[in-house]
């Protein structure tokens, strides 16, 4: 460590100007990153369900389906009409849109007297304006599952236009075009935009006005906090530089890498803000506190003694962030748990390298004066009314201290069986936000707007495979949460009835051929047959986003399939329940892999580091007391596990695991040193108490700044993690020396014991 | 002096007048070229290939027979793949068409409210298979003349069109047209169509008509064959009778 700490002093300025080089480097790599809010990419191609998913909605279109609401007090009105013309006539000629579908050009299949008429429900170029013919339209959308609660709400007051996007598209740009051109029509009426698209292109923005906003409230807010404990320029510019250039960097990495930033990763940067700084303040702290005439050679010592520590710090919060790697479900976690980790080395590389040179190469060593001074600074607001009583409450009432957290523990257990767990994406905007407010209509009004997919694999055409899509429909309409559904199977029946053989699928095969053939080529059946026919869907809507209803619904579809799936007519389904479904479930297996990883891999460390695995079990149990109160206040205040709230435990841990080692490793210095047990713990809360205070503070604070983030599944992280930043401090500064202070004295104890046993052999 | 000037100004105006009339005379006597070129034989019998290519490649084949008589009277009578031999459709003056269902054994007279469909699975729509004469449905402007070929601009006469323009290149000595670009209303370039013509006997046959929707970028190919022009063929075989047969 100590040839380490001479080369850096050595390299300086080679250093520095590696970092100032990288930093260039990877800042200009910055303009190039781009934001992905698509969930849907994010789903793991390892899960069946969701493969199937992002593969039908790519090759049926569905998954990238917008829609415009219109809302009004009734649609069969001649100017709601024309409105909805309008948007039709708009969205058709726009980049982007493979297809559209709303009252002015659904198909329509109508039978007369006299033959077939395959057309449109309306003629677009002969709207009905007469009283007449609106009532007799209403009548006819009204009476057809096709358009009822599909196209138009049942009580009439809102109708749908859903289009469907290219493959090609960019569909963020797209969407954000759109709604640009539908506002500039100015159509007197309340319109609200729903589906993928918006909802990318919301996240999009959120994820930006996040960061905009965010990032410098968090640097500020440290910065401050530092100020005030430090009260010294250094001790705030080099903690947040550091903390800054890792922030670049690992922004810079994720461009270089080709990725992009996610709904979860965009506060990777608070996070490197409020942890980052961290190994900076201890490596200053050191190389204030070590005195040498010579300033290089004092700097030499600290960098010496701190280097070690530091490292230890880092890797456990590295662990914590890394643990996500593994039983992450979405590729989004994962990505941000590496690019985390990665932030956190370069936090850790400056702290050691970059800071160290800084100081060396501008002289900015404390001065003698300020030296003294710092060391007769004894009486502080934080060392009088804080850490001495704590001191004394320590020794004077261990035992009481130990119950409180007992009776806390207990508290918890109980909260954490009422633990709830959040999937639906809707319900991560707040309330007011225009997704939000259009998906509770759509749910309102248009059973919801999560697709559900039925897939049939096989001969298309065949009498056996459109019955069973019948049978299908008609099985998934009995479940409460589908409303209506469609499928090539409801045309044939349909057209069958207009050829005067009723409402049925023909049981020839050269009927349905026939029929078949007036079909083809319409704007609709690429969205339920695949070009080579060997595939069908039957396209729905789930109404309910409760956990719940979800996974009961993946339980009904399962045991349909399992009974009716056939060599001829294999039957698949898909869509975001199941997704939801299989992301509810991987949030337990998630939360539980990341945290039994990351509770093994710190004690390893904590035992090998402290060489004693006693100790490494006394430093876990004020980080595993925290993370119990942690799921304990999740289950009480009904704050539910989602996909970020679900990373909480593991980077508690990883952060919260650093003021453990702290006490102990000061404590057992000391201890060694003196044999005095209250000496060593009276240092032990005044020197390390108070830097652990501080970095609490700063820590806590840095992620209650999320509290202010556009989507609740962050808000939810932030106050989670600065509680159990809070938590893991209260344990290191009460529960762990009070554990320490009962466990050496038990054993002064025996040894006194066996003293008196021993002097009375004699 | 005064009189010679307005004399002359007056002749310039005339003869100014003169280019821009010559000008639209000759899109009109263009376009009207183009149309004898395309409708002038009173009947004709023949064998179409439809081709239909999807994005990927795949493609997809139909063959009909095919017999008309001047432009409005048709029979599009499909003879592969099996599902779909004897499937017909009679196509009438005024928009009437019937549908021929063999597996029913029942005719419907079908309609399409909304011509910019596409006419089974194909990317050309009832419109674009209409034969009506383009001079009816469209008023053409020459926008430029490149080496062999015209540039026409129609615009169509409905408003009910789905295309607000069609850019035809038509070739300068034997009036067929070489392409068609279709715009939608968007005025952005949806299909494109390439012609291959071939003189059979005294007319020009489109041998193959290759029609690319931009936007799907599906492809149908529409490719002739046995083609016999001017037999007599009667009204008679226009008939829902005839078609069922």
């Amino acid at each position: 460590m100590n040839k380490l700490a001479k080369g850096i002093i050595k390299f300086k300025w080679l250093i520095i100007i590696i970092v100032v080089g990288l930093t260039t480097f990877l800042g200009y790599q910055i303009k190039d990153l781009k934001i992905d809010s698509d969930i849907v990419s994010s789903l793991p191609d390892d899960d069946p369900a969701a493969l199937l998913y992002k593969n039908i909605g790519k090759e049926f279109g569905g998954n990238d389906m917008g829609m415009i609401i219109i809302e009004t007090d009734d649609v069969f009105k001649k100017e709601v009409i024309e409105y909805v013309k309008q948007i039709t006539d708009t969205l058709r000629v726009s980049d982007g849109i493979s297809t559209v579908t709303s009252l002015t050009n659904v198909l329509d299949i109508k039978g007369s007297d006299w033959g077939i008429e395959i057309g449109t429900l309306l003629d677009e170029y002969d709207l009905p304006d007469t009283q007449g013919e609106l009532d007799s339209l209403k009548e006819r959308v009204m009476s057809k599952d096709m358009y009822k609660g599909t196209l138009v709400s049942e009580d009439g007051t809102s109708t749908l236009i859903l289009f469907t996007l290219l493959d090609e598209a960019d569909k963020q740009a797209v969407a954000r075009d759109i709604k640009e051109k539908i506002t500039k029509l100015d159509i007197p009426a309340k319109l609200y935009f729903g589906g993928l698209p918006f909802m990318m292109n919301d996240i999009a923005d959120l994820i930006v006005a996040d960061i905009i906003r965010l990032i410098p409230i968090t640097f500020f807010l440290i910065t401050f906090i530092l100020f005030l404990a430090f009260r010294s320029t250094r001790g705030v510019i080099m903690p947040m530089l550091t903390a800054a250039l890792s922030v670049i960097w690992v922004l810079g990495a994720i461009v270089l890498f080709g990725y992009e930033l996610s709904m979860i990763s965009n506060i990777t940067p608070i996070i490197l803000l409020a942890v980052g700084s961290a190994y900076t303040i201890h490596v200053i702290n050191r190389i204030n506190v070590t005195f040498d005439e010579d300033r290089k050679k004092a700097l030499i010592k600290a960098l010496t003694y701190i280097t070690v520590p530091v490292i230890l710090a880092a890797l456990t919060t590295i662990i914590g962030f890394v643990s996500f790697v593994f039983g992450a479900y979405l590729e989004i976690i994962r990505d941000f748990g590496v690019f985390t980790a990665l932030g956190v080395i370069f936090a850790l590389l400056l702290s050691i390298f970059f800071v160290p040179a800084v100081i060396s190469a501008l002289s900015m060593y404390k001065s003698a004066k300020r030296m003294e001074r710092n060391g007769k600074n004894k009486h502080s607001f934080l060392n009088d009314i804080i850490l001495s009583p704590l001191n004394n409450l320590l020794h004077n009432h261990p035992k009481y201290i130990l119950s409180f957290w007992g009776i806390i523990m207990l508290v918890s257990i109980g909260g954490i069986f009422s633990i709830q767990r959040e999937v639906n994406m809707a319900e991560y905007f707040k309330k007011g936000n225009p997704t939000r407010v259009t998906e509770d209509i759509m749910q309102e009004k248009f059973g919801g707007s999560q697709p559900v997919f039925v897939v049939f694999n096989g001969d298309v055409q065949s009498p056996d495979v459109l019955q069973m899509m019948i049978k299908t429909e008609n099985y998934m309409k009995e479940f409460s949460a589908i409303d209506g559904t469609q499928s090539v199977a409801d045309l044939v029946e349909e057209m069958n009835d207009v050829m005067g053989e009723g409402k049925k699928i023909p049981d020839d095969r050269a009927k349905i051929e026939n029929l078949w053939f007036l079909l083809d080529g319409q704007d609709i059946m690429p969205q339920l047959v695949s070009y080579e026919l060997d595939k069908a869907i039957i396209q729905s809507k789930f109404a309910s986003t409760d956990s719940k209803v979800l996974n009961d619904f993946v339980v009904y579809m399962d045991d349909f399939v399992t009974e009716n799936s056939t060599e001829e007519c294999r039957i698949e389904v898909t869509g975001m329940p199941s997704v939801y479904s299989q992301l509810d479930k991987s949030l337990i297996d998630s939360q539980m892999s990341s945290l039994v990883i990351a509770i093994f891999m710190v004690l390893l460390i904590v035992g090998v580091i402290l060489r004693s695995p006693m100790k490494g079990v006394f430093a876990a149990i004020p980080i595993i007391a925290t993370i119990t109160i942690l799921f304990g206040f999740m289950g009480v205040t009904g704050i539910p596990l989602d996909i970020a709230t679900v990373l909480v435990a593991s980077v508690a841990l990883g952060i919260g695991i650093d003021y453990s080692i702290h006490i102990i490793t000061h404590f057992s210095h000391v201890h060694k040193k003196t044999k005095d047990l209250g000496k060593a713990m009276e240092e032990t809360i005044m020197i390390s108490g108070k830097a652990i205070v501080v970095n609490v503070l700063s820590v806590a604070a840095g992620f209650l700044v999320l509290v202010f983030s556009e989507m609740v599944p962050l808000q939810n992280f932030g106050i989670l993690v600065a509680m159990s930043m809070i938590g893991s401090g209260l344990g290191a500064l009460t529960l762990l020396p009070v554990i320490l202070i009962l466990y050496y004295r038990r054993q002064e104890k025996i040894i006194n014991h066996k003293l008196i046993i021993k002097k009375a052999v004699l | 002096m005064k009189k010679l000037k307005i004399h002359t100004i007056m002749s310039a105006f005339i003869i100014l007048a003169g280019l821009f009339s010559a000008n639209a005379q000759d899109a009109n006597t263009i376009l009207k070229k183009m149309d004898d070129v395309m409708y002038s034989p009173k009947d004709m019998t023949g064998k179409t290939k439809i081709v239909l290519i999807d994005k990927t490649g795949k493609e997809k084949t139909r063959e009909a027979n095919i017999i008309q008589k001047g432009n409005d009277k048709r029979i599009f009578r499909f003879t592969a793949p099996s599902s779909q031999a004897g499937i017909a459709v009679l196509s009438l003056p005024n928009d009437v068409m019937y549908l021929y269902m063999p597996a029913f054994g029942k005719e419907r007279r079908i309609s399409s409210s909304v011509k910019s469909q596409n006419f089974a699975g194909t990317d050309f729509s009832y419109d674009d298979m209409e034969s009506k004469p383009y001079s009816e449905k469209y008023t053409p402007k020459l926008v430029k003349t490149e080496d062999d070929v015209y540039v026409l601009e129609l615009k169509p006469m409905s408003p009910k069109s789905a295309y607000s323009k069609l850019i035809v290149k038509v070739h300068k000595t034997n009036y067929y047209p070489v392409t068609m670009e279709y715009y939608d209303k968007g005025n952005k370039k949806t299909k494109d169509a390439i012609y291959k013509f071939k003189k059979i006997g005294k007319y020009w046959n489109a041998e193959e008509i290759e029609m690319t929707n931009l936007k799907k970028k599906h492809k149908t190919k529409m490719i002739m064959s046995d083609v016999k022009y001017d037999q007599g063929l009667s009204d008679e075989e226009f008939t829902v009778r005839k078609l069922k047969q």
